[in-house]
């Protein structure tokens, strides 16, 4: 058999397979994967341990007590057996409750790993993976946000100008809250004006964003961060569609925090698309999958008031560009089409405004 | 050694069960052994008994099988490395007392030689043919035999046997030549708990949980079983004395491919594809053609079946004669 020639000509079928990408990285690392950790397996053998159990509960005990020394065997044997019918006596209660116990023990470990939760390691791992799974596809995480938002985020003129409606409220504060920061437009226009106001936000970029144009942000879970403070740390609290990214449920708790750590007379602001404006609540704001829930208006005020906030007010803002066309018209025809252009054509975001008794 | 008429009996320190009968225990010996007698010893791990041992009044030789490299076991079983150090030190100290060692390849040879023996032989395992003269477990059988390509290694679970490059190369395998294909790691794996459940993890983490299959130490026609399944005998081997399972496979027919190390290439005596290469791609390849090409199975296993000759009764024997000068 000539090796020589079959040598080259597996290295070449490597090679071969190495240029069409068969033999990529990923199989490359395979092939230099390191030894994990692992603890011992309790098995022996190959053999499965009840069984094995199972064998040695049920083997029988002999014992020869004849010796086959030259001379003092047999006094040997004589001494054995005598000692043997000695103590029979007393090991066999000894014995016989070993046995007992063995043969119960036996019994439980057959009865226990032939439970249904035999496998709940793999049913665990199975549920974790679904779970992790299903979050990746309800927050579609795959999908390029960078991109989503370019196209479909607002200007950052609109962005100012929304968050210049409403800076006003936290004039000659000193420590303001703006959840959610992103890229720091609220933060600025408070720094333009004298406000202490600081963000948090969850995204990397962002965050490093405005801490390179000079403002206060951290890369932080906002329940979390307002958790780690003190009663009464803040003077107000901004955050702009951010309480249609989160459940119900988490947004009381978010809710309960807020008003803890807010001082007595400051305000809560919180801004989200107009859900009672039809071609947001029907349209524009399933645009991004990151949404849970819309939030009508009075959805949103009533969860502040629960949560300890007095008084709530709503304002809308951010009008429709297109709508029905009002002109000569009249009477009944007027209060239609009025009614539907505030239906379809409303504004299309609003804020709760709450201030802490 | 009785067919050519002398006296012979085997003493042990522990015997498996099936052999137990035809054993004697090893105290026995210090009782009855006389300067006229012919003491081979066995060698293969340290043990206190061959200083005790070396010192009795007889004709002695040593019969190497080889002490696994301690480094294979550092950080996974000391307990293993320990003793394989304990027993390199013991051969050396052997050797200076015990006139004849016997290597049972000639890579053992050499190491008794460099141990410093001052006269060495080689004499192959005698192997009990009869033993595999065994009808196929038929359950084994059953549960592998396929149109699926299963690539078989017999040996102890053990760091120096390298079953983790096998898993690695069955990943390759089944990324780049046959997504359907299993390994079949058969032996016993009690001695390396650690180095077994590690294997576990890595078969799991590269994602060939159901596709590695450790059967464990097997019955014979259990064994026969496996070799009747398989369709090709790799080993990755980075260590072996002598290199047993090369043979079990060629006997049952079983085309080998293997890394060079140790005896193997003298074993196999080119009756298999031996390897020296850095990249498992090559010898999954290997097995690849070997799986693919009818003729060069058939040509490998024509090669195996020839190769056994050198390991029948008779040649072994006549080795032994020569080596004992009897």
């Amino acid at each position: 058999m000539d090796l020589d020639a079959l040598t080259a000509e597996l290295r070449e079928r490597v090679k071969r397979k190495r240029e069409a990408g068969v033999y990529g990285p990923e199989v490359a690392k395979a092939l230099e994967a390191p030894l994990p950790g692992g603890a011992p397996l309790p098995t022996d053998d190959g053999g499965d341990p009840l069984v094995a159990l199972a064998a040695a509960v049920e083997s029988e005990v002999a014992y020869d007590p004849r010796s086959r020394k030259p001379f003092i065997g047999p006094a040997l044997t004589f001494a054995r057996r005598a000692l043997i019918g000695i103590l029979r006596w007393y090991l066999h209660e000894i014995v016989h409750r070993q046995d007992r116990i063995n043969e119960a023990a036996l019994r439980a470990l057959r009865v226990l790993s032939e439970r249904e939760s035999a496998d709940i390691v793999g049913r665990v791992e199975a549920l974790e993976e679904a779970k992790r799974r299903e979050a990746i596809h309800q927050g579609a995480v795959h999908m390029d946000y960078e991109l989503f938002a370019e196209r479909f985020g607002g200007l950052e003129s609109q962005v100012r100008e929304q968050a210049e409606r409403f800076v006003r409220r936290f004039a000659g504060c000193k420590r303001v809250l703006d959840i959610g920061s992103g890229r720091g437009t609220f933060l600025t226009l408070c720094k333009e004006r004298g406000i202490g106001a600081y963000g948090v936000d969850l995204e990397e970029r962002l965050v490093r964003r405005a801490s390179d144009a000079g403002l206060e942000a951290y890369r932080l879970d906002a329940e979390e961060h307002l958790r780690s403070l003190p009663d009464g740390a803040l003077d107000g609290i901004f955050a702009v569609h951010f309480a249609e990214h989160v459940l119900p449920g988490h947004l009381f708790e978010i809710l309960r925090e807020c008003k803890r750590t807010l001082r007595s007379g400051a305000y809560c602001i919180m801004a989200t698309p107009n859900p009672s404006t039809l071609t947001v609540g029907a349209d524009s704001f399933w645009l991004d999958p990151t949404h849970r829930k819309p939030l009508p208006p009075e959805a949103l005020r009533f969860y502040l008031q629960i949560s300890g906030f007095e008084p709530v007010e709503i304002e809308t803002y951010n009008p429709s560009e297109t709508r029905l066309s009002e002109d000569g018209l009249s009477g009944a025809a007027l209060a239609n089409v009025r009614l539907l252009n505030q239906t379809l054509f409303g504004d299309r975001d609003y804020a709760v405004i709450g201030r802490k008794p | 050694m009785r067919s050519w008429g002398y006296e012979s009996e085997a003493f042990a320190v522990e015997a498996k069960r099936e052999v137990a009968d035809q054993v004697l225990p090893y105290r026995r010996l210090f009782r009855t052994v006389t300067p006229d007698d012919h003491l081979l010893m066995h060698f293969g791990l340290g043990d206190e008994t061959y200083d005790r041992l070396a010192a009795l009044p007889s004709r002695q030789a040593l019969v190497y099988h080889n002490i696994t490299p301690p480094e294979f076991f550092d950080g996974l079983n000391p307990h293993a490395a320990h003793h394989a150090r304990k027993g390199r030190a013991q051969l050396r100290a052997l050797a200076t007392r015990v006139p004849l060692g016997i290597g049972v390849s000639e890579f053992n040879r050499r190491a008794l030689e460099a141990a410093g023996f001052a006269r060495t032989a080689v004499v192959p395992i005698l192997v009990d043919w009869k033993r595999y003269d065994v009808a196929p477990d038929p359950e084994v059988l059953a549960r592998w035999r396929g149109p699926q390509t299963n690539l078989l290694f017999v040996g102890r679970i053990a760091p120096n046997k390298r079953q983790d490059q096998l898993v690695r190369l069955l990943a390759y395998y089944r990324r780049c030549i046959d997504p359907a294909a299993r390994l079949h790691l058969v032996g016993s794996y009690r001695d390396q708990p650690q180095y077994h459940a590690r294997l576990h993890a890595l078969a799991r983490e590269l994602g060939l949980g159901d596709a590695v299959h450790f059967a464990g130490g097997v019955s014979a026609s259990a064994l026969a079983a496996y070799y009747a399944t398989a369709s090709v005998f790799v080993s990755l081997s980075e260590h072996e004395g002598f290199a047993m399972p090369l043979l079990e496979a060629f006997r049952y027919r079983v085309p080998v491919v293997a890394r060079d190390a140790g005896a193997v290439a003298e074993t196999a005596g080119g009756a298999a594809i031996v390897l020296r290469e850095g990249d498992l791609a090559v010898y999954a390849e290997a097995a690849g053609v070997i799986v693919e090409r009818a003729s060069l199975r058939e040509r490998l296993i024509g090669l195996g079946e020839r190769r056994l000759q050198a390991f029948s009764h008779e040649a072994v024997a006549a080795g032994l004669r020569s080596a004992l000068g009897i």
